[in-house]
């Protein structure tokens, strides 16, 4: 396989056409890639090289030696002799921007001397032989070339399809990671969101990518916050990316190139993407393309944030910060479900703070907001991690107890009550009522709180600053 | 001797859908299709009717390799399909882990036995 990716040839009908040519030609053509290493093997048989390489590849020290020296520093073309004194003719293929490799050209009868006219008649044979073979390998680097940004073109598409649906965050950020190793062989691709004053590996995909899902960098950690200090992609050495936290494991080459790219959009920086790849797996076009992923990574990275805040916000009271009617009444209808279907218990508490209106009416409504916040701490304090509590409307507040009995329920509505009743707030003492309802397997979510809400007004008759239970 | 050929690409389609069904079990349609399309391109330079393989979201089929086959009945078959296998297995290798992809290769050489592709 030649070093250059875009380069993708067979072997075997390359070096038919070579020694074709070659033969029609009377010439002897030898091609090696652009690093300097073997590509094609002699044309035509030369006994001298035959003798010193052991077959049609140049293996020789000397010669290996001769050829990386001279081919290092050829510019365009050049004569040279070769350590065992071969006049050949040498040439760059490929473009300025695409570099493929070099092409050698020796006369297929070599000769200790030659006058100057046989000299120019087989320079002018071998810039033949250079311009048909250089237009032939341009010719495939172009079609190679168009393959590779088809398949680009492809997984764009894609990408761009999913960007639609921002529930399909987990897809997007699949799909380009996947496209990083498919497309671009790279070694290893990975996102990073950002979640407050870090990042997280969300998803990586290659060699050894299970190893950095989930890692965390600090957003002040000096790598990171060297990638977001502009807009371009920072190339990083492998030892400059293992200074990242977490990253002891994870092995990566050192001739290989890194480059992370950070995500940003009018929210900010909301991620990186990450690619660790062989420096010949690109070229300058397929960085600039990359941008396309990192951009697409970046606006399905603000969405999915807009919308995730959009729907807190749309379930959660401000004032509080607990959840809303609406958020209770759907985590209701979730909890009743597995209530009914796995037989498990289910109690839901409704609080309602006593004479709330005339301490409003009193003392304004910034102290009654004051009240309202201070109410919903002393609640959550109160109860355990896997309760959801939330405020109803008004001075209301809603309490789902999920596998919770009688007894349970009692203890928390009791805890709740004491704690209001000795909280001690700046204007007057508070205290607050409770309803108490079990659900039952007939329940509906309107059945379940029209009960909780009856047994509320039960405690209000009862002389308020206390718990009642529905009486079933 | 057609009668073979046909039933060593009939055989070797079979194997295509496994890894078909296999793979988009881990990474989804598209990047399966993709994944196909890459070893294909890879592959073309050398034999050009790998082109001729047909893949969409409904799965991989080798009809027109079969009938190209009638016309060029010297095409290395069972080469050009293990090549292909090789170079899907060795990026998928890299999107899905070792491991998992051992699985894949390990059932397959369970129920394919009579192929033998050097993963």
């Amino acid at each position: 396989m030649p070093a250059n990716l875009l380069l993708s040839v067979s072997l075997k009908y390359w070096q038919d056409f070579q020694d074709t040519l070659a033969k029609v030609m009377d010439a002897n053509i030898y091609i090696l890639d652009i690093n300097g290493g073997a590509f094609s093997q002699f044309s035509r048989d030369v006994e001298l090289c035959r003798k010193m390489n052991n077959g049609g590849k140049i293996c020789n020290e000397k010669c290996l030696r001769f050829y990386k020296d001279t081919l290092g520093s050829l510019e365009d073309k050049g004569t040279f002799t070769c350590p065992y004194g071969i006049r050949l003719y040498a040439y760059r293929l490929g473009t300025y921007a695409q570099k493929i490799g070099f092409l050698l050209v020796t006369s297929g009868r070599i000769r200790t001397r030659v006058d100057s006219e046989e000299e120019n008649v087989f320079v002018t044979k071998a810039d033949s032989i250079y311009q048909t073979i250089n237009e032939v390998l341009k010719a495939i680097l172009e079609k190679n070339l168009l393959g590779l940004r088809r398949l680009e073109l492809n997984s764009i598409y894609e990408i761009s399809r999913l960007l639609i649906s921002t529930v399909e965050l987990e897809k997007v950020m699949d799909l380009i990671t996947n496209s990083l190793i498919i497309i671009y062989r790279a070694e290893l691709g990975f996102v990073g969101l950002r979640e407050g004053d870090k990042i997280r590996v969300a998803q990586a995909k290659g060699d050894h990518g299970n190893l950095l899902i989930g890692k965390e960098w600090p957003m002040l950690q000096p790598l990171i916050e060297k990638v977001f200090s502009k807009v371009e992609p920072t190339f990083l050495s492998a030892d400059e990316l293992m200074t990242l936290p977490g990253l002891a494991d994870l092995k990566v080459n050192s001739g290989n190139k890194i480059m992370v790219y950070p995500l940003w959009t009018s929210l900010g920086g909301v991620g990186l993407l990450g690619i660790v790849f062989y420096p010949e797996a690109m070229d300058d076009n397929d960085n600039r393309n990359l941008q396309i992923y990192a951009n697409f990574a970046a606006i399905a990275l603000a969405n999915a944030k807009l919308v995730s805040r959009l729907e807190k916000e749309a379930e959660t009271d401000f004032l509080t910060g607990f959840f809303n009617k609406r958020a209770m009444r759907n985590m209701l209808v979730n909890e009743l479900e597995r209530t009914i279907r796995y037989d498990i218990p289910l109690a839901v508490v409704f609080l309602d703070i006593d004479n709330f209106k005339s301490y409003n009416d009193t003392f304004g409504h910034v102290a009654g907001d004051v009240v309202l916040q201070k109410m919903a701490e002393i609640i959550k304090n109160s109860i355990r991690t896997v309760d959801i509590a939330g405020r109803y409307g008004g001075e209301e507040f809603v309490i789902i107890l999920p596998g919770t009995k009688e007894e349970g329920a009692v203890a928390v509505a009791e805890r709740i009550r004491k704690s209001i009743e000795r909280y001690h707030l700046p204007h007057r003492k508070i205290t607050a009522s409770i309803g108490i309802a079990l659900a039952k397997k007939s329940d509906s979510v309107d059945s379940l709180l029209e009960r909780a809400d009856q047994s509320l007004y039960q405690a209000k008759r009862q002389g308020k600053n206390c718990y009642c239970l529905e009486t079933s | 001797m057609n009668d073979y050929v046909d039933k060593r690409i009939e055989r070797f389609e079979t194997l295509l859908k496994e890894i078909w069904t296999a793979s988009e079990k881990y990474l989804g349609t598209f990047s399966v299709k993709l994944l196909v399309e890459r070893a294909v391109w890879d592959l073309s330079a050398e034999y050009r009717e790998i082109e001729l393989l047909q893949c969409d979201e409904g799965g991989i089929s080798c009809a027109e390799i079969a009938a190209s086959v009638k016309k060029n009945p010297n095409l290395p078959v069972d080469e050009m399909f293990t090549k292909f296998i090789t170079k899907y297995v060795e990026i998928l290798a890299r999107l899905v882990g070792r491991e998992k992809t051992d699985k894949i290769v390990k059932k397959l050489n369970e129920e394919f036995g009579g192929i033998s592709f050097n993963l």
